[in-house]
């Protein structure tokens, strides 16, 4: 079994899909227990790989393409997951692009990535009025709610979301990350949101941090 | 410098990067992406418009394909000459392939402020400071708003940035931060005033856009309502693709060059079936993704200036005016990397042929951050472009045999009449250093920055923009204040 986790892992670094999901299926036939699968082979390869990202030996398009990876081997697991009956550990996370806005690229890597590490990820779309934002995350109950904009036109909205969640009283029940391509730690901070990332892998050290990870 | 507003690029040489074979693979195989997977349109109005045209249409997915001979038509059906009017006709930016003219840059999400030199959200008066920069730097012909404003409402941005564009400065007005049919009419509407009349203006189209994709191989309903509602006006209504290599586009240059080119020419084949003969320009706008961080437009390389010229060679095959992209750098503030940056970027555009319009001046870091000084060091770079393209010339009197026979061997041609006639003819920089290590220091060891941060706060502290009459600039305060509040 060792062996075959070894091999998952490099599998998944090296995003090779077919051996990825093949030893995946194998190690489960085999009867290693989904929880070992899941943190031993894909949640370690993540974890291995984002450090060699940190060194800059990979670049982002190999840490995305495993996350993507990561993620169809995990519904693979999903089914013996759920009968084994283990918690899951990771917090829930509640993702959007605000409305009046179709850029949707850097929230998808965040949400890639923030699975990778064990966050269960509702992402519901670009062009997300305050309203159903603020409905996700009374029914949802995140951890954490992540809000994408790009256009300069847009980035109020993230203030707007914020103010609503306070009126909705769900405020203090939920930490916000704002990010894209005009957001800076500044307005972060001035729109109370509590936390900031440029880019995707800092997104998932940011959401560890806050969430006391 | 002879006085002239502005200062423009003359005829360049073109340097072709790709064999006439690869150029005709491009082409061909972005006629398959546009046949094939097409566009996504957000506008059903828009769709609508472009299936009685003979586009196909599929309403649920919101996706039009368009036929070669479609896109062929379209491109055939764009002129290849029109006029950016400018209040102040001197200013004029005539497009017909014998001029290159620059622009300030666009809506940068912050601004380096002038007095202190902290990075932070730009306002109004930001915006004002730059324009007027900007109407008194010849090098810029033309304007864009180069910050986004945040001390009005989001919507209504675009209109302020408008109405300080017009009143503070009498050069050409590009509206690009025009993201909406209700905006692109405010937008008409102001120029209209200033113009006098809708026939004024579409003679003299003082205000012109363009209009973005989503990358990749996306419109969304704002813009390309926009497009037509300029078009429809007689403005000129240019189409620009940032797409991103790596992200928003393939990684390879041959395979970004093809998915930028059926935007660009997508948004071509909906604005000219629809508004026929309505002036627009092909904008590529190369931008790549930081490979380590995914940062836009931060990391730049040989990559730049390859793909400038390719699409450069593309601009020729289809004879559409071309507005290029010249001055990106991820440096954080004016120093060697910026410079050299700038000047590699602009190397590039002195090579691309009949390039019109270059795009942009005013801003670091990936374009997010305006900095006042980097306008006038850009100057400068796009000052010494202008010259070298202007050659020198040889006569009798400039060949000098007699001052040579005068002077003799081991003299010297300080004294002499001919260096007196002729010395001021010499190019002067006006921000590089050439003084001694002494003197520098003296000085307190003052960067190109620094004098053009001082020339910068000079310029917008005492430049008089020729005013708008009382009424008309009232007028369009008040149109712009009906933006506010939703």
């Amino acid at each position: 079994m060792e062996e075959l986790l070894a091999t998952l892992r490099d599998s998944l670094i090296g995003s090779r899909r077919d051996a990825a999901l093949a030893v995946t299926a194998r190690l489960l036939e085999e009867g290693a227990p989904p929880e070992t699968i899941l943190q031993e082979g894909l949640a370690a390869a993540m974890i291995e790989l984002g450090a060699r990202w940190t060194r800059g030996e990979v670049y982002l398009p190999e840490v995305v393409a495993a996350a993507t990876l990561f993620e169809r081997c995990n519904d693979l697991l999903e089914p013996a997951l759920l009968s084994s009956g283990v918690e899951r550990t990771g917090g829930r996370v509640v993702l959007a692009t605000v409305k009046g806005d179709l850029h949707d690229l850097g929230k998808n890597m965040v949400g890639a990535m923030l699975k990778t590490v064990g966050f269960e990820v509702h992402d519901i779309g670009k062009n997300a009025p305050v309203d159903t934002i603020v409905a996700a995350v009374g029914e949802v109950r995140p951890e954490i709610l992540g809000l994408s904009a790009l256009l300069t036109t847009t980035v109020p909205e993230q203030r707007r979301v914020i103010e609503a969640l306070a009126e909705a009283g769900l405020r203090d029940s939920v930490k916000v990350m704002v990010g894209g391509a005009p957001v800076t730690e500044t307005w972060a901070a001035e729109i109370g949101a509590d936390g900031f990332a440029p880019d995707a892998p800092r997104a998932v050290q940011v959401a560890l941090a806050i969430t006391g990870r | 410098m002879d006085g002239s507003r502005i200062r423009t690029l003359g005829r360049r040489p073109a340097i072709d990067v790709l064999s006439r074979e690869d150029l005709e693979r491009v082409h061909s195989a972005t006629l398959d992406v546009l046949e094939t997977t097409g566009l996504e349109v957000g506008s059903a109005r828009v769709l609508g418009l472009l299936a009685e045209a003979g586009a196909k249409i599929d309403p649920a997915a919101r996706r039009v394909r368009f036929p070669g001979h479609m896109v062929e038509a379209a491109v055939e059906a764009a002129p290849r000459d029109f006029l950016l009017a400018a209040r102040d006709p001197a200013a004029d930016v005539i497009v017909d392939g014998s001029r290159g003219y620059l622009s300030l840059d666009g809506c940068a999400a912050e601004v380096v402020d002038l007095d202190t030199g902290a990075r932070r959200p730009p306002t109004r008066d930001d915006l004002r400071k730059a324009t007027i920069l900007a109407d008194a730097t010849p090098e810029v012909a033309y304007l864009w708003p180069c910050v986004a404003v945040t001390d009005v409402p989001p919507e209504a941005q675009a209109s302020y940035q408008t109405l300080i564009q017009l009143v503070h400065s009498s050069k050409h007005v590009s509206a690009m931060a025009t993201y909406s049919e209700r905006d692109a009419r405010i937008a008409v509407e102001m120029a209209t005033v200033v113009a006098g009349s809708a026939e004024a203006l579409r003679a003299r189209p003082i205000v012109s856009t363009f209009q973005c994709s989503l990358s990749p191989l996306m419109y969304d309903e704002g813009p390309i309502e926009a497009a037509l509602a300029f078009a429809e006006a007689g403005l000129p209504c240019g189409f620009v693709a940032m797409a991103i290599g790596t992200a928003g586009a393939p990684t390879t240059l041959a395979g970004h060059l093809v998915s930028l080119n059926a935007e660009l020419l997508g948004g071509i084949t909906i604005l000219e079936t629809l508004v026929p003969g309505a002036p627009t320009y092909y904008g590529p706008y190369e931008a790549f993704m930081d490979l380590m961080s995914g940062g836009i437009g931060l990391a730049w390389g040989p990559e730049d200036v390859l793909f400038k010229l390719a699409a450069a060679q593309l601009a020729r095959r289809y004879d559409l005016p071309m507005n290029i992209i010249a001055f990106g750098t991820g440096a954080k503030t004016q120093d060697w990397q910026a410079g050299a940056q700038h000047a590699l970027s602009l190397m590039g555009v002195l090579a691309s042929g009949d390039v019109d319009l270059v795009s942009a001046t005013g801003t670091i870091y990936g374009s997010r951050v305006f900095a006042f000084e980097n306008v006038l060091l850009d100057a400068e770079l796009w000052d010494i472009a202008a010259r070298i393209l202007e050659g020198f010339p040889v006569s009798e009197d400039l060949l000098a045999v007699d001052v040579i026979e005068a002077v003799g061997p081991a003299g010297h041609f300080l004294d002499q009449d001919h260096t007196l006639a002729h010395m001021r003819e010499r190019w002067r920089a006006r921000f590089f250093g050439s003084e001694s290590w002494e003197a520098w220091e003296a000085a307190g060891r003052p960067e190109p920055k620094d004098r053009a941060r001082d020339r910068a706060r000079e310029i917008v502290a005492t430049h008089e923009p020729l005013p708008l009459p009382e009424d008309v600039e009232r007028e369009l305060h008040a149109i712009a204040a009906r933006t506010t509040g939703g």
